[in-house]
């Protein structure tokens, strides 16, 4: 008891410490300024933010198998995908609350992941990216001319939550812990692991570390949380259809997470804020809309290779350090 | 029966070698996986429509000024897009992916609607009993041509010797003095014009739309991957025995199952032989 508490005291002087930091006071700031956003009223705005943070844990979850692991995969979007479908499943058919469904749905992105892991481990570099791309084009034909679950129109018609407060709230703290778990992850000893087998398996092999076991766990880990983002995805849009199986949410995830920057966890946040505020602010251009947005994608990819993450935030601490003299 | 499902698996097979062979020299010579393939087969149409419609040009010429574009926007990508990300595999791919959509996204926004555009070989052909458009014979013959026109420039001709050692070793060949730069340059140039003719040929009597180049791209990656990524003879062999499976598909199981036949092929080969049909075993 008095080494938990202990533990409890040494763990809230790192957290003051690190809320002192550069970093931590910004990501405290951040984190203040989005929990506010569903008190300005405006639901317009907080759908956005809604979007942004479930295709955050999304990204995330693609850049701790790709950025962290190493495992290139293109079909991110089967395990989205299939949590997505059997949440609205369990909600729908089978009347469960909305957790459970939600716990099933991840538990089966799991499952699937050993199901795509295990064959795929064989495969490496781009024959990996291309082996879970037909995975997911796989997985988006059989949904799309078979009959089950819906057929092409999906399940449709879940129930909604009255408190919008509540779901947003609740997404941001789905949010933050799965990405703080994350992150928790990459930087634990599974994370050294998962780094030396993308950087040398072979040397990783030598030194006695069992890579089969390693890369399905990231691979298990990885389709976790994407199952996670596929469930709270369809439970807040309501309904789900093939399309959630298409190559472009993986192109999504793996844009977002570039964007932020690969192998940062935390760039996943900043990429697909990004993203989706951008797509949103030049919706009103209409048909020119998504030519001006690709091309800004074209541009962003080209000229930032680490991601805008921390070059920016480099930046800002050296402007910073100067104002203050140091 | 036997004879449809041979004629129109040679037409596949003829149109799947034209856009796969480029996509596996690509990516044999500089391990580039250029997802922009497909776009290119949707801007050569798309020109060649235009053209036609704004200024009248005749389909010949239309073709080939929609050629030389092609050509042209692939050498602006290597050099602005490709060649400065060349280090990052993922760097390629994304901004080839972001170069796809940027086009599949301009000719969105120029023409929204659905096109056809007419056959210039008119007429049909009866060829024991079974009556085909002329234009896919045309399709035939040209791809035949084109296909051995470019294995005979790579295994004959100087520059198809850079570019073999360029895909050999990539090292060594700087070292004897290849500008290797200039030869992936080339063989990127080689595979918009492989692709501008598949659309030259084979986009006339069908319809074009924004969104076709993705189908194209996933065709291309497909028979890459069954015939072994890198190797041009495994592209033809690949391309001619997915069309003769898929036609196989179409006319003995049932047409709605053939789009998800060549994703289970790949699957299937990628699972018991990842390098293919005749790619090169890579080593760790």
């Amino acid at each position: 008891m008095a080494s938990l508490s202990i533990d409890l005291i040494s763990m809230v002087n790192r957290f003051r410490v690190w809320a002192l930091t550069f970093r931590g006071s910004i990501t405290l700031f951040c984190l203040l300024g989005l929990l506010l956003v569903p008190l300005t009223g405006n639901e317009y705005l907080t759908t956005i933010i809604i979007t942004s943070m479930i295709l955050a844990i999304f990204a995330a979850s693609w850049d701790l198998l790709a950025g962290f692991a190493g495992q290139v995969s293109f079909g991110h979007s089967a395990f989205f995908g299939i949590a997505g479908y059997v949440t609205a499943a369990f909600v729908r058919f089978l009347g469960h609350h909305w957790v459970i469904a939600l716990l099933a749905g991840a538990g089966m992105a799991v499952v699937f992941s050993l199901l795509i892991g295990i064959p795929c481990l064989r495969l490496k570099g781009p024959y990996l990216a291309l082996g879970t791309l037909a995975f997911s084009l796989v997985l988006y034909r059989l949904f799309l001319t078979g009959t089950w679950l819906g057929g092409t129109e999906g399940i449709s018609g879940l129930p909604r939550a009255e408190n919008p407060y509540l779901v947003f709230y609740a997404i941001a703290g789905f949010m933050v812990v799965s990405l703080v778990a994350m992150r928790a992850i990459a930087d634990s000893r599974l994370g050294t692991v998962m780094k030396a087998i993308r950087d040398d398996e072979l040397c990783a092999d030598a030194s006695g570390i069992n890579t089969t076991v390693y890369k399905l766990l990231a691979f298990m880990i990885s389709g976790f949380f994407a199952g996670i983002a596929g469930a709270i995805f369809v439970l807040d849009t309501t309904a789900v259809n093939p399309a959630i199986y298409q190559p472009l949410y993986s192109f999504y995830a793996i844009i977002m997470a570039s964007i932020g920057g690969i192998a940062t966890i935390y760039g996943s946040i900043i990429g697909a804020f990004l993203f989706i505020i951008l797509s949103e602010v030049l919706r009103p251009l209409a048909a020119a809309a998504l030519l001006i947005f690709a091309a800004l994608l074209i541009l962003i990819i080209r000229f930032a290779e680490e991601g805008v993450m921390n070059p920016v935030l480099e930046k800002v601490q050296e402007l910073y350090d100067k104002i203050r003299g140091r | 029966m036997i004879v449809e499902i041979l004629i129109f698996g040679t037409v596949q097979g003829a149109l799947l070698a034209l856009l796969s062979l480029g996509f596996s020299l690509v990516y044999g010579v500089g391990g580039l996986l250029n997802l922009a393939h497909g776009a290119f087969f949707l801007i050569t149409a798309y020109v060649i429509h235009w053209m036609i419609i704004f200024f009248g040009f005749g389909f010949w010429i239309a073709a080939i000024i929609s050629l030389a574009v092609v050509v042209g926007v692939s050498a602006v990508t290597y050099l602005g897009l490709m060649k400065p990300l060349q280090d990052s595999h993922i760097g390629i791919v994304l901004v080839t992916f972001a170069l796809a959509f940027f086009f599949e996204q301009l000719v969105r926004f120029y023409s929204s609607q659905t096109y056809y555009i007419v056959p210039p070989v008119p007429g049909t052909i009866n060829f024991f009993g079974v009556n085909f458009p002329a234009q896919l014979l045309a399709l035939m013959i040209g791809s035949a041509i084109l296909v051995t026109l470019v294995t005979l420039f790579i295994s004959k001709s100087k520059i198809g010797k850079t570019i073999r050692a360029v895909s050999q070793d990539m090292e060594a060949a700087k070292l004897v003095g290849i500008n290797t730069d200039m030869v992936l340059m080339t063989s990127v140039m080689i595979s918009a014009l492989l692709v501008g003719f598949a659309a030259v040929l084979y986009a006339p009597g069908n319809f074009i739309a924004p969104r076709i180049g993705w189908g194209y791209l996933l065709l291309a990656f497909a028979v890459t991957i069954f015939g072994g990524m890198g190797s041009i003879p495994g592209s033809i062999l690949g391309a001619f025995i997915m069309g003769y499976a898929s036609s196989f598909t179409d006319y003995v199981i049932s047409p709605s199952l053939s789009p998800i036949i060549p994703l289970v092929v790949i699957l299937v080969m990628l699972l018991l032989r990842p390098q293919g049909l005749l790619g090169k075993k890579e080593l760790l």
